[in-house]
This record gives C-alpha cells, sequence and structure tokens, in this order.
C-alpha cells in the first residue's frame, strides 16, 4: 500500500516537475479506446465481401464475391457454408437462424435451410421484377426492412464503359444511352419498394451507385451514393417517396415524365427538380466511396455515439460517423471520422453491430483499391474526446463535445478554422471545390457545464460545405485530446 | 554512362565467368564497356515510340509492363474508357509509392492539380481524364531502368499501375515480375487445361467442389439471369432463369468463371468442354388449343442431394423442372411436374441434329409434343445418338 502511494506521488512529483512529461505519456490516440481484430478466415476464401449480418443464434454470415454464403461461430471460431452459387451478392436480411434474404444481381432470394441440416436448400425468387441488361455495371443492394415489414433495395445504373447483351431482361428504352451513365430496362437508378404484397414498385429516382441503404433512430431511409457524373462528390440522401435525388437516368421510367433524354435537360431545370443530399463526403481526402450506413443501436456498448449513424468508405482506414439534424424541415448535418487506430484497415463495406456491441466490417477490394477480410472493432470502455454533435445556429455552430473541454484549448479561436465551399452539380464527372474561401471565427462561448462550444462565423451561406478543422483541443483535465478534427456540414439550410 | 553499363554488366559477366578469369575481371570489364559504349552509338540513337495505354475496368492499365529501348522520345496516349476518372504519371524508378503517398498528401488541394504533387519524382504525367477522353504526353527516357507508371487519382494508386522498361534486354517472366500488379502478374488458374480430363478443377472456395454444382453466372447465349448446373464434372447445362428454360448442354466439363469472378465482372463465364445441345427453337411451351405464348415468372430453386429443381410459372400454371442424367450418361432427362394445367400444353423440340427425343407421355408430331390438359408429370429424355 505504501509502496503504491509513494510510485503515485513519484510519478506525480515527476510530472510536476517537468512539464515536459506530459509529452512523455502515451499520446492519446483511437487505438486507447478501440481495439481491432481480424477475424480468421477459412483457407481458399477470396474475401471480398459483399454482404454481413448476424443470426439471431450470435452466428455471423457473409456473403462473398464469388457466391459463397458463410457461416461463422464466434464462440468456436469455425466457417461452415450455408449456401452458394449466388451471382455477386451485395446484401443480406436475416429473417430467423434458418432463413435469410440476399440480393445478388438478378434478383433478391429467399435462402433457406429447410431440413435443419445447417446448409441452405432452398432458394426462393422473392424478386426479380426489375431489369437487366448484362451491363457489368447493373449492381443491386439491399434489402433493408422498416418497421412495417416492407423491404427496400437499390439499384446501380448501367456504365458505358461496357456496353449491353444480346439478350437482356426486361423491357429495353435506349431514351437514357446518352451520358456515362444509363438506364436501359427499368428500374436502373431507383430505390425500389417491395410491399407485403410481393409487388416491387419504384419508390425514389436519381442514383448513381447506391451502395448502401439503412435507417436511422426514427426510420428515415438513408441511401449513399458515389461521385460520379452528376455527383461532385459522394452523398448521403434521405431518401422520400416520390422524389427525385439528381442522377437523371432513371428519369426516363418515372410515370409521365417526358420522351425527352434526360441529360438534354437545362441543368437548372434538373437542379430545380432534385432533392439535395442530407450530407457531403468531400472527395479524396475525407472518403471516395461511402458504403453502407448503420445505426449504432448498441445502447453505449460500442461508445458514447449510440443513436448515430454510422458509413463506411472504401479507401480510409475508418468509418465515418454521420451527425445529422433536421433543418428547416430538411435533414442535414456534418461527418466526422471515427478512427480506430492503425489496426484498421480500408476497403469498409459492409457494416454490423454484433450482438455483444461490437461493429463487425466486412472489407472488399473487388474493383476498386480496398482491403479483404473481416474485421471486428470493440469499444475498450473509455470515452474518447470526440464531438458528440454539430448543430447549427442562426450564426454559426454549436459543437457539442463527449467529455467537458479544456476551457483555454477551447476558447482558442485558432483552433477552429473554416473553410467553404461547393461541389457543382452537373453532368461532368465530380467536381472540384468551387468558390473555396476561409470564413473567420468571430467568436467563441463555452457552456457552463464545459461540454459545448459555440462558435460564431463571419459568413454563413447556404449551399456550402463548411469544413471545419479542429485544433488540440483538449478535455478538461488535459489528458484526452481530440481525436477525430475533421467535421464537414453539408449547409443546404440555415437556421432561421 | 560508362557507370551505369557497368552496373548492369558486372553481376552478369561475373556470373558466366570461369573462376580463373575473375581475376582479369577488371581488364575484361573495361573491355566489355568499351565494345558495349562504342555499340550504343548505333543502337542507341534517340528513337521515337508510341505507346496506347487503355484503362480497363477494375482500375487496370491494358498493359501492365511495356519496354522501350534507353534513349527513347515515349509518346504515351491515354485512353480511358472506364466510367471513373484516372491519370496516367511516370515516375523515376522505384518512386512509385512514394509519388502516390504525396498525391494523397495534397488533400483538397487534389482536384486541381489533376491530383499530380509537385515533384522530382515525376517524370511525365497526364491530366485527370473523364471517362471517354484521350491525352497524349511524350518525354525522353534517356537511361536504362524500371520507371513506374500510375494512376494518382485517390484511392486508385495502390492498385492501378504498371512498369515501362527502358532496356534492350529480355523482361523477367510476368509472373515473377514485383513491378506489376498482384492480378495481372498471377492470373488464375485455368480450369480449360482440365477440359477432357476427369481430374477435378481446383476448387476457387473454401470448401472442396461438389457435384452437381451451380453457379448463376453470366453465360454466352443465355439471358443475364443465368444459372450453369454441372451435374457432374464432365456433364453440364445452362438454364436461363429469364425466360424459364433449358438453353443448351454441354460435355467435357463445368465453367471457368475466372475472368467473371476477376475485374468488372462484364467478361462472361467461359464454358469448359463442347456444347453439344442447344435449344434453337426457343422458348418451348404454348399454352392451351390457341397455343399461347405464356408470361413466365421464375420462382427459385430447391435442392435435393444438390441437385436443382427450377420452379417457375406459365401464365397460371406451376411448373417444376429438374434436368438428370440418363443412366448410360449419354444424354438428359428433363422431368417436369405442373399444377393448375386444366388446358392443354405444348412443348417444342424441335428437330436438333444428333438428339433423339423420347417422352413418357403426350402425342409428338413435327418436333412438338402435346401434353395432355391436367397432366402431372412429363419426363422428356434427350438422347445423343
Amino acid at each position: 500500500m505504501t509502496m503504491k502511494i509513494l510510485k503515485l506521488l513519484s510519478v506525480a512529483f515527476l510530472f510536476w516537475q517537468v512539464p515536459e512529461a506530459k509529452a512523455l505519456a502515451p499520446k492519446d490516440s483511437a487505438a486507447t479506446y478501440y481495439e481491432v481484430e481480424n477475424i480468421p478466415l477459412p483457407d481458399g476464401l477470396i474475401a471480398e465481401t459483399g454482404a454481413i449480418g448476424f443470426m439471431p443464434d450470435g452466428r455471423f454470415v457473409a456473403c462473398f464475391h464469388r457466391g459463397e454464403v458463410m457461416m461463422y461461430s464466434p464462440k468456436t471460431k469455425k466457417w461452415k457454408r450455408f449456401a452458394e452459387g449466388l451471382h455477386d451478392p451485395l446484401g443480406v436480411l436475416v429473417v430467423n437462424n434458418h432463413e435469410i434474404l440476399v440480393m445478388q444481381r438478378p434478383e433478391l432470394t429467399r435462402i433457406t435451410d429447410t431440413d435443419g441440416d445447417g446448409e441452405a436448400d432452398d432458394y426462393q425468387t422473392v424478386t426479380d421484377d426489375f431489369g437487366l441488361s448484362g451491363n457489368y455495371h447493373e449492381f443491386a443492394f439491399g434489402p433493408i426492412a422498416d418497421k412495417q415489414g416492407n423491404l427496400y433495395i437499390s439499384l446501380n445504373l448501367a456504365s458505358n464503359g461496357a456496353g449491353i447483351r444480346p439478350e437482356i431482361r426486361g423491357k429495353y428504352d435506349s431514351l437514357s444511352r446518352p451520358g456515362r451513365m444509363y438506364s436501359c430496362v427499368p428500374y436502373r437508378g431507383w430505390v425500389m419498394k417491395l410491399g407485403k404484397d410481393g409487388k416491387l414498385k419504384p419508390f425514389a429516382v436519381g442514383f448513381r451507385s447506391p451502395n448502401g441503404l439503412g435507417f436511422d433512430a426514427e426510420g428515415k431511409l438513408y441511401v449513399s451514393d458515389n461521385q460520379g457524373d452528376w455527383l461532385g462528390t459522394s452523398k448521403l440522401f434521405h431518401v422520400e417517396e416520390g422524389k427525385f435525388y439528381g442522377h437523371p437516368a432513371g428519369l426516363i421510367w418515372k410515370e409521365d415524365f417526358p420522351r425527352v433524354v434526360p441529360i438534354t435537360l437545362p441543368v437548372a431545370k434538373l437542379d430545380s427538380m432534385r432533392t439535395k443530399e442530407s450530407i457531403q463526403f468531400p472527395h479524396g481526402y475525407f472518403a471516395n466511396s461511402p458504403t453502407q450506413p448503420v445505426l449504432d443501436n448498441t445502447g453505449g456498448k460500442f461508445g458514447p455515439f449510440s443513436g448515430q449513424m454510422l458509413i463506411g468508405d472504401m479507401d480510409h482506414k475508418y468509418v465515418i460517423r454521420l451527425l445529422m439534424e433536421e433543418v428547416d424541415g430538411a435533414m442535414q448535418g456534418a461527418c466526422v471520422p471515427l478512427s480506430f487506430g492503425a489496426k484498421m484497415r480500408i476497403g469498409n463495406n459492409r457494416l454490423v453491430f454484433a450482438p455483444d456491441g461490437s461493429l463487425w466490417v466486412g472489407q472488399n477490394d473487388h474493383g476498386w483499391a480496398g482491403a479483404r477480410g473481416i474485421q471486428r472493432i470493440s469499444w475498450k470502455g473509455q470515452t474518447p474526446l470526440d464531438v458528440m454533435a454539430m448543430n447549427l445556429t442562426p450564426k454559426g455552430f454549436d459543437l457539442t463535445f463527449t467529455l467537458p473541454v479544456d476551457k483555454e484549448t477551447a476558447l482558442e479561436l485558432a483552433n477552429y478554422k473554416f473553410r467553404r465551399f461547393y461541389y457543382e452539380y452537373h453532368q461532368a464527372y465530380g467536381s472540384k471545390q468551387f468558390d473555396v474561401q476561409d470564413v473567420a471565427v468571430k467568436s467563441v462561448v463555452l457552456s457552463p457545464d464545459g461540454k459545448k462550444v459555440s462558435l460564431e462565423l463571419a459568413e454563413m451561406k447556404p449551399g456550402y460545405v463548411y469544413e471545419l478543422k479542429a485544433g488540440d483541443i483538449t478535455s478538461e483535465n488535459g489528458n484526452k485530446s481530440l481525436i477525430n478534427r475533421l467535421l464537414c456540414y453539408s449547409l443546404n439550410r440555415l437556421k432561421k | 554512362m560508362i557507370f551505369k553499363v557497368s552496373a548492369l554488366c558486372c553481376p552478369k559477366i561475373n556470373s558466366y565467368l570461369p573462376g580463373i578469369l575473375k581475376q582479369s575481371l577488371k581488364v575484361f570489364l573495361i573491355c566489355a564497356v568499351t565494345i558495349f559504349f562504342l555499340s550504343n552509338q548505333t543502337a542507341f540513337a534517340q528513337r521515337d515510340t508510341t505507346i496506347t495505354l487503355k484503362v480497363l475496368g477494375g482500375l487496370q492499365f491494358d498493359l501492365p509492363r511495356f519496354a522501350v529501348r534507353p534513349n527513347t522520345k515515349v509518346t504515351v496516349i491515354l485512353d480511358n474508357h472506364d466510367d471513373m476518372a484516372h491519370n496516367v504519371v511516370f515516375t523515376k524508378p522505384n518512386s512509385r509509392l512514394k509519388v502516390v503517398d504525396e498525391a494523397l498528401k495534397l488533400g483538397d488541394k487534389g482536384a486541381k492539380m489533376d491530383y499530380v504533387p509537385n515533384s522530382p519524382l515525376i517524370l511525365a504525367h497526364t491530366k485527370i481524364l473523364e471517362p471517354g477522353r484521350t491525352e497524349s504526353i511524350s518525354f525522353l527516357i534517356e537511361n536504362e531502368g524500371i520507371y513506374p507508371y500510375v494512376c494518382t487519382y485517390p484511392g486508385h494508386g495502390y492498385v492501378m499501375y504498371g512498369a515501362m522498361y527502358a532496356t534492350t534486354k529480355a523482361l523477367p517472366p510476368l509472373e515473377k515480375d514485383l513491378n506489376v500488379p498482384e492480378g495481372q502478374r498471377l492470373g488464375t488458374p485455368n480450369m480449360a487445361d482440365h477440359s477432357g480430363h476427369h481430374m477435378a478443377p481446383a476448387s476457387p472456395h473454401p470448401y472442396p467442389l461438389e457435384y452437381p454444382l451451380l453457379y448463376r453466372t453470366f453465360m454466352p447465349d443465355c439471358g443475364p439471369a443465368a444459372i450453369a448446373v454441372a451435374l457432374n464434372p464432365n456433364e453440364s447445362y445452362c438454364f436461363d432463369a429469364g425466360k424459364c428454360y433449358l438453353r443448351y448442354a454441354w460435355s467435357g466439363g463445368f465453367v471457368d468463371n475466372t475472368d467473371h469472378w476477376k475485374g468488372n465482372g462484364n467478361k462472361l463465364a467461359k464454358i469448359v468442354g463442347s456444347v453439344y445441345w442447344k435449344d434453337e427453337t426457343g422458348f418451348p411451351f404454348k399454352a392451351g388449343k390457341n397455343q399461347k405464348i405464356p408470361t413466365v415468372h421464375f420462382k427459385g430453386y430447391h435442392l435435393t442431394k444438390r441437385l436443382p429443381a427450377f420452379r417457375y410459372m406459365l401464365d397460371e400454371i406451376s411448373v417444376s423442372e429438374t434436368v438428370k442424367l440418363s443412366a448410360k450418361g449419354n444424354g438428359i432427362i428433363r422431368e417436369f411436374t405442373f399444377k393448375n394445367n386444366p388446358d392443354v400444353l405444348f412443348f417444342t423440340t424441335g428437330n436438333p441434329a444428333g438428339i433423339k427425343f423420347t417422352f413418357s407421355t403426350g402425342k409428338y408430331k413435327n418436333g412438338v409434343l402435346e401434353i395432355p390438359a391436367g397432366t402431372a408429370r412429363l419426363t422428356i429424355t434427350s438422347t445423343r445418338i
């Protein structure tokens, strides 16, 4: 006991005596808070992961590019085949311990182990009521289920990097063939809703490569899309029935849409028709190819961000946290990296929370920079210093932190560097950042509880991304540093 | 120049020399260098070469490497037929990853700079080319060496690259060339080599192959919702899950999905073996006395000991179809069951050469089988003659 106190005292003395000693202490980093574990893979597996999920009994299920559906028992650490022979499965929804729904290229399939031997023997076509031209880019994603039991899937456009096949499925229409990405069979470029009556209906249009669907805590549907033609940067949309989200090719399947080549419509006209994204992910340095949005529904088992959504990215060793809010009747907000440390790989195509609250990530590098495999990320129980919320105010932003912050660093204006810019909505592939300007922070006020700073900015202009690079803000006691410091808020609407 | 040549010649000469001559190596080298240098006067006269680099899907250049002679004015035409934007950057030897890292560090400034850093390691580069664009660049390569080329668009640089050899010598074998991306270097074992043999191909999965075996994949001469089934390692068929009928059957192997699985998925699976029967008459069923072409809906399949029974609808008629190998192995048996078929059905076989059909029920005339109303089961056997 005495020894312990002596030890503590000597450590305290060391720190007191040498101010620099603080720097000698292990640096506060993401790895302090999260553990990343590589899940062992079976021999012979090319782990290009297309879909992952958890069975009610705790088994992990994963679909891979070569058509395998494999089950992994976290208890025994053994893999077992559940199904095979699928065509590029890119989504799974678990029904029960014997049954899953899988989205593969040609159809949504109910895959069931009817005889209880652990391997599927029945593959029921749930819906194939959409077109296939045979163009390689016509990937299909989903399904996810809403609270009423309706299912949602999303259908990629075709790419003019390749043609179509001599035999196709569905009605052919060449109207949108001009342009980079096209929709020559129904309902390419759409999010589709499958009602309980088994009928697949067009739900919303204007997507290019919507590789991820998810619901937030309130049941709002979000769909990600990838930078390209008509997408200046990658985006996340709040998707509602009947709306148009920007890529014009799929419009040809919209009822009452005139017989015109969509890309010949004036951009201003298309722009006025579209519903803007909730979040833009600045291309390159923030995200290249965002993937699947998932809700942290762990009730705190994965750290302090329960109730928020996360999304993966193909090219960054982090997932992205989505800080959304309703402003003037529409959802908008910020994205911020959630780092887990150096062990995290890139290629984070699919995300799912395990029953124990750990996050499982399925990685893919198919035709894209990425990685292969499965990683499990668990929270170690300590709260990192992070931005919990970024809320728009009439004159700037409020940042709410996970912990009370150090007054001195939090009130330092230089610790909040804002820039703003916009990405253009146009036919060209991607967009540079236009009208880039630094935005001065005029004042910073810290709340009495030390957890919120209110920033007043020199200018708030709608239609811009406000990018914040935060400095070395520390926690109240000085021993924690803000870990994720890049926040990009899509300011579509001002707060009135 | 002399240093360069001697550096290249030394190990080679050394390894070829009998031990006794090694003492006079210095003298020998000087001679060799002189001869080499003199011969260069003609061999290394500046020349022009034009190379077209196409972008394939899946972040690949069509040429994983190419060779020019030293002292060449190289013109590279980058032809971007992909659906993503790309550039190409030629770097000094051993500098690809450094340049890729520098490009990534450009951060938000990258787009304006075509993702090309200001770096002394870069020899030449194109702009970022949108899909469908081409650009030509020219530069002089004086010295022998291996010059990497790479797309520095964010995320591409670690996989989308190749190597320009400036050399007069033979290149190392492609499969051992670490300057080439792994996918293009290694390829994958070609299952086609096994056709005609009874040796089962190596499994591309984390389990051994078992038969019957099924893949949903892109097949030739079929709609895009195709199912390839191997009844055993040698006998296979293709079912069209869009149009709901058997398209063709083949012998000698199954399918090779290597090319389809690689890259962007545009390539078809390859048939291993030879097709001995193909349905040339189109969708076989007609319904009712008026011989209406029914609307079809694919409903899935059930596996019994791995053998699939396909389910589909012909208007309101439920059909299941199981394809089996005949007992002698010289044909296939198609077993149908029907439900809710109060009217007559017609099934067209046509008269394909080398195939004899037999039927468990119905009247067969001029290549058309009339299936009586209410038939619950039908077997069609096609035998190779």
